[in-house]
């Protein structure tokens, strides 16, 4: 490899699209979301450099755990989902740039993005505090409906394309049209599994304040916590971007500067859509989480498969 | 199954006072919880015997800060009728003011805290916002938002002037839009149904059993309200309705008390109409002649219930003071067994417990 590529190659890491651009999104859109529920709510909401503030301030403070809390685990859970979330951003075509595609990589970028949720789970155990270990079973609990939901949501798009590669779906989507359209059904409950991913309301029963405090990262404060925060608040870009990558992206040509203010714009509007739905609707129960997800939502998820199979 | 504690309090995010819960669970079922009480306990009703009848008017109104008023109404009640002081007519409209735009502010703050604890953040920013305009009002008329300090022996602090009549109105028309689009959303608003319904039952019954007032006896079917029942201030002067629901449920509670905030706001339009002319108070000995005397007032959350003995000395020589939010605790342990740990916070909430007025 010679200089040049190396160099394109660390710009690519640590600049764009890679840590700092996600970054920025990502404290961006956190700033949207708050400031949107905040005016659908009639307040006037945080001024834009909060969520840089909030976070600094947060890395800033004393971190304590109670005493026997495993620190090793307690150190590492956070780093691992920031880092899987972090990972699953270099095989996501973000901002429109070319990402290198393997048969196969829309799996690992389902798993990739699925590990936070279980390290929170397991962030509960070691914390061992009555809120954190019902916060983590929660979260569990809910994995098992919401993961599923989003996984045969998102492969609607494979299926139509014939292909496990987001490459691939891209290229199907430019050849014939994006996928928003004929497949607007399972783009709605792709968000919803989302959601659920992100723990937003009102799938926010793992961190239901009025019933176990904060759930699992009760116990957790300075760093960790703000590593668990940007976790979450990358996870929404990533995630997001997913969805734009398998739903929209037949709408640009690669590396335009018009596609990237496509994306930037659909980022803006899905967040939107997400801050709208968590101003609406009051938190589920964990059993009507469950019963929509595996009743409903699932079962009219597969019939929409088999729908788009048929075609 | 194992079983887990959860302890809820006594600082808990869902508790805006100190109470505490002990939660057992199994999964997420509560099998079992037990109540610990007095986190707030000041002794007011032994102070209130080192004290004279004018210094218990301050000390009274400590008891609450949601229903301030209607404890130094009740109070101040008691001892005019000891004294058998005739209240100008003018002073008991002006009190009968402050009771329901109490009242108003006092279901406002509830409904906010219910959305909160259901995860209804958009619910509880609106109805906390709407309440504004009643603390706005209070504060114009009598200095202070939550303790107004307008009651004393034989009358009133304050007079209206014709500023404070208009504020009202416009406050008041203002109000009965928002609080009637607060009711159309909480009716057809699905997932706050789905949060509220057929959770925390309580039957006519139990209602009976427990001797709950209020407005969570009323969402059970049972029909009482001092204000009609046995009139105070000038009550019998007005007309209102008395809202009553069936259900019994977290959700018939909710649609109960908008309801009642809606007479309430009726119920000042119809005082500020017909305010009468004439001084807000008269003037009151200091000293009270023995005797003992039973007051009672339907604050926000149900009746209030005073017992005053005097010894014809300017102290009293007992004071009694019965809170509806006790005979409401008692019954929660019961509504919890066998729910979800999820619907607990609804049901704590659905009650609408003042803490600080059951400890005194």
């Amino acid at each position: 490899m010679d200089n040049m590529n190396l160099l394109g190659l660390l710009f690519r890491i640590f600049i764009f699209p890679g840590f700092f651009f996600l970054l920025i999104a990502a404290l961006f859109l956190h700033w949207l979301d708050r400031k949107l529920i905040a005016r659908f709510q009639g307040r006037i909401g945080p001024p834009w450099y909060q969520p840089l503030a909030d976070l600094v301030k947060l890395f800033a403070k004393e971190d304590i755990l109670p005493s026997g809390t495993n620190l090793f685990f307690a150190a590492l859970l956070p780093l691992i989902s920031f880092a899987s979330v972090l990972t699953a951003s270099f095989y996501l075509p973000i901002a429109i740039q070319s990402a290198p595609s393997f048969q196969g990589d829309f799996i690992v970028l389902m798993f990739l993005l699925s590990l936070p949720s279980l390290m929170y789970f397991l962030a509960g155990w070691v914390t061992q505090g009555v809120y954190s270990v019902i916060g983590g079973n929660r979260s569990l609990l809910q994995y098992f409906s919401y993961e599923v939901l989003f996984l045969l949501a998102m492969s609607g798009t494979a299926i139509a394309s014939g292909s496990w590669s987001l490459a691939d779906i891209r290229l199907a989507q430019i050849k014939e049209s994006p996928y928003i359209f004929p497949q607007i059904v399972g783009f709605l409950f792709s968000l919803a599994g989302l959601i659920g991913k992100l723990k937003r309301e009102p799938y926010d029963i793992p961190k239901a304040k009025s019933e176990v405090i904060a759930g699992a990262l009760t116990e957790f404060s300075g760093k960790k916590l703000a590593l668990w925060y940007l976790t979450i608040q990358l996870q929404t870009v990533v995630g997001l971007s997913f969805l734009i990558h398998c739903f929209f992206s037949g709408f640009w040509q690669m590396s335009t500067f018009s596609g990237f203010i496509v994306f930037l714009l659909l980022l803006v509007i899905l967040q939107g859509m997400l801050s709208a739905i968590s101003a609406i609707y009051a938190r589920l129960r964990i059993d009507q989480l469950v019963y929509l997800n595996w009743y409903i939502f699932i079962p009219l998820t597969l019939l929409h498969n088999v729908y788009i199979l048929l075609k | 199954m194992s079983r887990i504690t959860v302890p809820i309090g006594p600082q808990h995010p869902l508790l805006k006072e100190p109470l505490s819960f002990l939660v057992s669970l199994e999964g997420e079922k509560v099998m079992d919880s037990t109540l610990r009480l007095g986190y707030v306990h000041r002794g007011i009703e032994k102070l209130a015997e080192q004290r004279t009848y004018i210094q218990n008017v301050y000390l009274i109104e400590r008891i609450c800060g949601i229903c301030s008023h209607i404890h130094s109404t009740t109070y101040c009640q008691s001892v005019e009728a000891l004294l058998k002081l005739e209240v100008p007519k003018r002073g008991l409209y002006i009190r009968m003011l402050l009771c329901e735009l109490e009242r108003i502010h006092s279901h406002l703050l509830w409904l906010g805290v219910l959305a909160k604890n259901i995860g209804l953040n958009t619910l509880f920013m609106y109805a906390w916002r709407d309440r504004e305009i009643v603390l706005n009002i209070m504060e114009e008329i009598s200095g202070g938002r939550v303790s107004h300090a307008v009651n004393i022996i034989g009358g009133v602090r304050v007079d209206l002037n014709d500023k404070h009549l208009s504020l009202l109105q416009e406050g008041l028309r203002e109000l009965t839009i928002r609080v009637e689009e607060i009711l159309r959303a909480i009716e057809s608003d699905r997932s706050f149904r789905a949060r509220t319904r057929k959770i925390g039952y309580l039957s006519l019954e139990d209602i009976k059993r427990y001797c709950v007032v209020g407005p969570v006896a009323r969402a059970s079917g049972l029909d009482i309200d001092i204000r009609r029942d046995a009139p105070y201030a000038a009550y019998n002067e007005l007309s209102f309705e008395v809202p009553l629901m069936t259900e019994g449920d977290v959700w018939a509670r909710s649609i109960l008390r908008i309801l009642e905030t809606i007479q309430a706001i009726r119920l000042c339009t119809q005082i500020i109409h017909n305010l009468p002319d004439g001084p807000v108070s008269v003037s009151a000995p200091r000293k009270v002649p023995s005797g003992e005397v039973v007051s009672r007032a339907e604050a926000p959350r149900g009746e209030v219930f005073y017992y005053l003995r005097s010894d014809g000395s300017q102290k009293p020589a007992r004071l009694k003071v019965r809170t509806p939010t006790l005979t409401t605790l008692i019954t929660l342990p019961g509504q919890l067994k066998n729910m979800q740990l999820a619907d607990v916070s609804a049901v704590i909430a659905g009650v609408d417990l003042c803490i600080a007025c059951g400890d005194r």
